[in-house]
């Protein structure tokens, strides 16, 4: 006895089939290519905070990163591989770059630790680029249902410029990268900046300040000593 | 059907970097960016379950919230998402962005003292084009649409040069007035010591005269 009607059983075959083929085809895609994440975060005193990646089996995984505000600029910083194997433990350091090759499957824990602090909060800047084992797959496997242009005649010529077009995609998307920690480098600069300027203009008054107190107590003091009630004899 | 096929590419494609946050608590995250540009943030949310001993997939009733200030710390967006969301915004001004989320869960019970696990994708500049939704659009074969992304990619390198220029001008700014603040306190600080000086030498002179010590 069937439950569902025919019709209605033909029509939903297609859909299941193709959400099959979607979830595997865009899961192949979330670790067949390289990723490229990076986040800038307030870290509060006294706290850490942990972001964790998964990576792929034999992969490469690269993270950066750079203190840009916050009294002192420096943060402990962690790796803590999916076994549970602290990769790499710093120190109070204020940027780092970690390559760590080749990844094991699961999930990475990348630590960063302010509790040294206590009072100054720090703003943090990382970047973590995670690649499968076959380096890029290419623009082939990119976008698998577009057309081909229709070159069979100059198919040689046509390989070769779509070749070079890849290495200038690959080569434009590593620009990016570093202009963004060259961006992050002019970031920090500027916030120690400010910083100063705040604290020259602070430290000028306090120390004006500083100085008439001084001059008033010490006109005070001597006045003092030559009160009515202890007379000095003449 | 279509929608619910790119529904769920987005969904499983979504960068695996994720955090845990408490219940209450509220992560921010700065974005510094040129004008103009168009930044999307993908979120994907997942409850620990203590029954099964691992984390479970969208949970309903979860909502985050999620707001976003520009660098005149003016709010931009604010809005509850539900479980999974995704959030757009264009920048206006160049500077430096917040985007904030923290959990509006109704059911406090579905947190018990647990945490929430967040899978977050914040995409910025022309990584946010979905080039196989243009290649539909405009009718391009595969070399067209790599050029097109060619030229997306420098236009945004062009972008974040000129934010640096003007950056680095801001910068030149606040080197130039702090060197001048210093060198004007230095003359004034000195001038007041030695105006303070005289003035006290000459007012315990009076005073000794006064008492008739000297």
């Amino acid at each position: 006895m069937d439950v569902v009607p025919t019709t209605a059983r033909n029509r939903w075959k297609p859909f299941c089939f193709a959400a099959v083929f979607m979830l595997s085809a865009s899961a192949v895609d979330c670790f067949g290519r390289n990723q490229d994440n990076e986040l800038t975060f307030l870290l509060p005193a006294g706290s850490s905070e942990c972001f964790y990646q998964s990576a792929v089996q034999n992969g490469t995984m690269e993270v950066e990163y750079q203190v840009i505000a916050g009294a002192g600029m420096d943060v402990d910083f962690t790796i803590v591989s999916p076994e549970g194997v602290r990769l790499i433990v710093e120190s109070r350091r204020s940027d780092g770059v970690h390559v760590v090759e080749p990844t094991e499957g699961g999930d990475y824990q990348i630590c960063f630790d302010n509790s040294f602090s206590r009072f100054s909060e720090k703003m943090v800047f990382f970047e973590i680029l995670t690649e499968a084992p076959g380096g890029d797959a290419g623009g082939d496997e990119e976008w698998p249902m577009l057309d081909e242009p229709d070159g069979s005649l100059l198919e040689y010529k046509l390989e070769d410029i779509r070749d070079s077009m890849d290495a200038v995609y690959r080569r434009l998307d590593r620009s990016r990268q570093m202009q963004t920690v060259l961006r992050a480098f002019e970031a920090r600069d500027r916030n120690l900046l400010e910083d100063n300027l705040w604290r020259v203009s602070f430290w000028s008054c306090a120390s004006v300040l500083v100085m008439l107190c001084v001059a008033l107590t010490q006109v005070y003091t001597v006045r003092k000593l030559f009160d009515d009630k202890r007379r000095v004899c003449t | 059907e279509k929608s619910s096929f790119l529904l769920l590419s987005w969904i499983s494609s979504i960068s695996a970097l994720y955090f845990h946050i408490g219940e209450t608590e509220k992560k921010c995250f700065i974005e510094e960016i040129p004008d103009e540009t168009m930044v999307i943030g993908k979120y994907r949310t997942q409850l620990w379950d203590k029954q099964s001993g691992s984390f479970l997939p969208a949970t309903p009733g979860l909502g985050m919230h999620v707001e976003i200030k520009d660098p005149d710390t003016k709010i931009i967006l604010s809005r509850q998402y539900g479980s999974d969301g995704r959030f757009t915004f264009t920048s206006h001004t160049p500077g430096e962005h917040q985007i904030c989320l923290h959990s509006n869960s109704t059911k406090m019970a579905l947190f018990a003292g647990g945490k929430l696990r967040v899978h977050l994708d914040i995409q910025v500049g022309e990584h946010t084009n979905n080039y196989p939704e243009i290649a539909a659009k405009d009718k391009l074969t595969e070399l067209q649409l790599r050029v097109r992304q060619l030229l997306d990619q420098v236009e945004q390198i062009q972008k974040e040069q000129n934010y640096q220029r003007y950056r680095e001008e801001r910068f030149r700014m606040t080197s130039e007035s702090t060197n001048q603040r210093v060198l004007w306190w230095s003359i004034t600080q000195t001038l007041i010591l030695i105006i303070t000086g005289i003035w006290q030498m000459k007012h315990l002179k009076s005073f000794f005269e006064a008492k008739k010590l000297v």
